[in-house]
């Protein structure tokens, strides 16, 4: 009996999760399975039941939400999807072990720019999380991560630049000429565990100064 | 840096380094192993270890890794092509369990309970096939070092 080869119904089962939001995608080859229908299983690693996921059963989109479902931080997870054509030919994937601490992708923050006439306010907001505390908050990435830091940076001009680092929400680059256009740029890092977003960028001038006019 | 297990302190290693080493390695080395429905180093293990106990634990548990884990994975990693961050892994648990060596001898009290943790690790390692027991202890190593974090001070 040779086995057939349905590797062409389902490929790259994997989660891909930002800010914890836990996303399992996949992919397949629509050319060749038009009519497939795909239906999501999980589990804990170290249990041995997979458990069905709601709302993923025999859809035909190619991604599924496993946000609550993995949303444990200290466990680790995996998932898998079957996918079946018209003719009933299925195939079968599981996703790499899965924890989303280590796995999940930072966010650029969210901030505001303040442009002042010899100064520059920038005011981190808070980056929440799907992720409950028990007593029902909603946890932020400080709350999660422990060493979570910021670094910004002030482009002055093509050789000068102003560096700012630290775990507060508020800074301010003071100094600066006014009337002048500056970029600024802000990320979030997680040094012990190599994590950093990718920066959130703001363009700002400067307000003229009046004191004399 | 350094590791603070209750009273037993381990400077030098850097634990950053061992993360980074098994990233590097992580989904070769779990790809391998196709038992999803047994954790060794499972939550009674390693969850709510009071200080007193964490140096005893952390002892056997890397004694283990040392001598019985990375002796035996040695071949495989070779064969996988990850020789060198096996090494890093090795060379730094070979580093702490020698450190921790001499400041663990001084404490009999918490030896009991620490000890049958360790067991609960060691017989669900024992009920496997030895390859796939060597090959799942290797790759839950990022469960321990997310225990070890917690006693890391930058």
């Amino acid at each position: 009996h040779i086995a057939e080869d349905t590797s062409d119904l389902l490929q790259h089962v994997k989660f891909q999760s930002s800010n914890f939001e836990n996303i399992l995608t996949w992919d397949g080859r629509p050319e060749s399975a038009p009519d497939a229908v795909y239906s999501v299983q999980y589990k804990t690693y170290g249990e041995g039941e997979w458990l069905e996921k709601e709302g993923c059963q025999r859809i035909t989109r190619k991604s599924c939400n496993l946000t609550v479902e993995t949303g444990n931080l200290t466990e680790l997870y995996y998932a898998r999807v079957t996918a079946t054509d018209g003719t009933g030919r299925s195939a079968t994937k599981t996703t790499d072990r899965f924890n989303s601490l280590q796995h999940t992708i930072i966010k650029p923050p969210d901030v505001t720019c303040i442009p002042k006439v010899r100064s520059i306010q920038m005011i981190v907001h808070p980056s929440y999380t799907p992720i409950r505390a028990r007593n029902g908050h909603q946890l932020t990435l400080e709350n999660i991560f422990q060493g979570l830091l910021y670094r910004l940076k002030l482009r002055i001009n093509h050789t000068y630049q102003m560096d700012l680092e630290g775990k507060q929400r508020e800074f301010e680059f003071v100094g600066l000429t006014p009337d002048t256009e500056f970029l600024g740029t802000i990320m979030i890092c997680i040094p012990n565990l190599f994590k950093e977003s990718a920066p959130y960028v703001c363009q700002v001038k400067t307000l003229p100064d009046r004191t004399w006019t | 840096q350094e590791f603070q297990f209750g009273p037993c302190r381990v400077e030098g290693v850097v634990l950053q380094k061992l993360w980074q080493a098994f990233w590097a390695v992580k989904d070769i080395v779990q790809a391998q192993d196709n038992i999803t429905s047994v954790q060794l180093l499972r939550k009674e293990v390693l969850q709510n270890v009071p200080e007193t106990e964490s140096c005893h634990l952390i002892h056997a548990l890397l004694r283990f890794y040392v001598n019985t884990v990375f002796k035996s994975y040695r071949d495989k990693a070779v064969e996988f092509g990850i020789l060198k961050s096996f090494s890093i892994l090795a060379n730094n648990f070979f580093v702490i369990v020698s450190k921790l060596q001499a400041s663990q001898e001084k404490m009999f009290s918490t030896r009991k309970t620490a000890r049958r943790r360790f067991l609960l690790f060691h017989r669900a390692f024992k009920q496997l096939d030895r390859e796939a027991a060597v090959t799942k202890a290797f790759g839950e190593m990022d469960i321990l070092l997310s225990w070890m974090e917690k006693f890391y001070q930058l």
